[in-house]
């Protein structure tokens, strides 16, 4: 099963899409903000990422555009799950390089699903 | 507070005294002269009433011109020493060694006078503006903290009730699955002709009752043959009886034989002694043949007897065994039916338990989604500290800006330098700052959750 590295700056949250994603199999590690998860993947290689969009410190938009930088992570899958759902700043994930946009609240059932779409 | 009325209270007052004491004293008059009329002609009532109210009349226009030129006791709400220089400058005014064109100069007074009621009551706006401004500050950063204590308990008490659930799934779960482990060590197959479930040993033990049950009817059936083999058996010693009889016949005619053939060599003398003793041992013969012939029939007799034994015994024993292997297949097959059926309880008890926990997890699922939304109103409370806090912005410069505008008219403002230094040595200034810069960022996230389009969306 896949490694995936949740970022949201709500606990709570965390802990709801880490509980969703083990409960499949998969391995979840946890980051409280964009800072937090590019010091994270320093060390590791995820295969997929799911961020928060409105976060202290780093936003989800520059962690994304931080993360197509890295060699190790330009074709790794990286979804965006936020209470956003403005066409605009779709617009401004997708540019940024985002795989997908789930707008919160989220159902672990429809998660799981996408999460098998993009890790193939 | 009470500057706006402290002027016109006097001024009413002067006008109702002087109106009130002409009519109350002309009804007086009036009504004294009312009952003269009883007494003497309504004339000279009439005449002496007018007298009286023209005297009146001229007490009253001196009265007034005396009361316009005193000062009255409503200037005492002046405070302070501009009510006295006021009052020191009318006194002035009015004393005996001015000059009657001075009198003009009253009109400046009360000009000064109406200026300075001007200044007082906009030093009373000040007063309660700075007031109402320092108590929605109080209150907003009251607020603040309330709000930001109610995401972080709704936070708290998320995070709880997401453990709580993720326990109570993950022990559904193990439920389910032991439940399964259960029903697949029920309905599990055998190995090494060893029964690991209730399934495997109700066939096999049904396997083996119905072979057992085959091996008493097969014995049954053998038996039934043997009894039919013993009949013949039986039949046959009674042949042999017959044939002994014949033997015995035989040894009998024999006896008879040698007999004669005794008497003859008798007859013949010394010639047939060879042959009598040759008569006299067939005869021997003869008699001993009998005799054996008597001893097998004597054993004859005891197989015979042992024969019968034997037959009834094995009828009786046949009949039995059939009986009894008859009824304990039969048993067997209800045993079987009952295993089964018990087996087939407990199969659909586990797929119940295995249904209830996906209900459960059903459950816990809608429970999740339900709980993201402390997320999402966490983000709105915040967003709504927003507006707040660039309010307290605009008020703390506009604070800022009146007491700029006029330090002085503070001067009697109790606390007022307090509330100042407090302004500026608040944190939660500093918050402001920070938070206006991340206003817009802020505001989206109130504005985010109110949005449209695709719950998912993949590029």
């Amino acid at each position: 099963m896949a490694t995936i590295l949740t970022v949201d700056d709500t606990a709570s949250m965390r802990q709801m899409i880490s509980f969703t994603l083990s409960s499949v199999g998969h391995e979840v590690i946890q980051a409280c903000d964009g800072h937090e998860a590019l010091m994270l993947l320093k060390g590791k290689k995820v295969d997929l990422v799911i961020a928060d969009i409105n976060m202290p410190n780093m936003d989800g938009i520059t962690l994304v555009k931080s993360l197509r930088e890295q060699a190790d992570y330009k074709f790794t899958p990286i979804l965006v799950l936020t209470t956003e759902s403005r066409e605009s700043k779709r617009q401004q994930g997708k540019v940024a390089g985002a795989t997908g946009w789930i707008v919160k609240p989220f159902n672990p059932e429809q998660l799981l699903n996408v999460v098998k779409k993009v890790l193939g | 507070m009470n500057g706006p009325f402290s002027f016109n209270l006097p001024t009413s007052g002067r006008m109702t005294s002087w109106s009130r004491w002409w009519l109350w004293a002309a009804v007086g008059m009036a009504v004294s002269l009312m009952w003269t009329v009883a007494f003497v002609p309504w004339w000279a009532a009439l005449g002496s009433g007018l007298c009286a109210v023209l005297t009146l009349t001229v007490l009253a226009f001196y009265a007034r011109k005396q009361d316009e030129t005193t000062p009255r006791a409503g200037e005492e709400v002046l405070e302070g020493h501009d009510a006295k220089q006021v009052l020191e400058q009318v006194d002035a005014l009015m004393s005996p060694s001015k000059d009657i064109e001075q009198i003009p100069q009253v009109d400046e007074v009360l000009q000064s006078m109406a200026a300075d009621n001007q200044r007082r009551r906009v030093d009373d706006l000040m007063r309660r503006w700075v007031d109402v401004g320092q108590r929605y500050a109080e209150a907003a950063l009251v607020l603040r903290r309330e709000i930001q204590s109610v995401i972080k308990q709704t936070e708290q008490a998320t995070g709880t009730i997401a453990s709580s659930f993720e326990a109570v799934i993950n022990k559904a779960t193990i439920q389910a699955r032991q439940a399964m482990e259960l029903l697949e060590g029920t309905q599990g197959a055998a190995s090494d002709g060893v029964p690991q479930s209730l399934k495997d040993f109700i066939q096999v033990s049904d396997e083996r009752l119905n072979k057992m049950a085959d091996e008493v009817v097969r014995v049954a059936d053998l038996s039934v043959n043997m009894v039919r083999e013993l009949d013949g058996v039986q039949n046959r010693t009674q042949a042999i009886d017959g044939f002994l009889l014949d033997v015995e016949k035989l040894a009998e005619q024999t006896s008879l034989l040698a007999l004669n053939a005794e008497i003859e060599a008798a007859r013949v003398g010394e010639h047939g002694r060879g042959f009598s003793v040759v008569a006299t041992e067939v005869r021997r013969l003869s008699k001993r043949s009998h005799e054996f012939s008597d001893r097998i029939r004597v054993h004859l007799k005891e197989v015979r007897t042992g024969l019968s034994k034997t037959h009834g015994d094995m009828r009786t024993l046949s009949a039995a065994d059939m009986e009894h292997a008859l009824k304990i297949k039969d048993d067997v097959i209800a045993l079987t039916r009952s295993l089964e059926g018990k087996n087939r309880e407990v199969a659909e008890t586990v797929g119940r338990i295995n249904e209830i926990s996906k209900e459960i997890a059903q459950d816990v699922q809608n429970v999740v989604v339900s709980l993201q939304f402390q997320d999402i109103t966490s983000q709105k409370l915040s967003g709504m500290l927003e507006p707040m806090d660039e309010l307290r912005s605009t008020l703390y410069h506009l604070m800022q800006e009146t007491v700029n505008l006029d330090k002085g008219l503070f001067k009697n403002l109790p606390g007022s330098e307090n509330w100042l230094s407090h302004m500026h040595d608040d944190p939660a200034a500093e918050v402001e700052v920070k938070l206006t810069k991340n206003s817009e960022q802020d505001l989206r996230k109130v504005h985010g959750a109110t949005g449209s389009g695709p719950a998912v969306e993949l590029f």
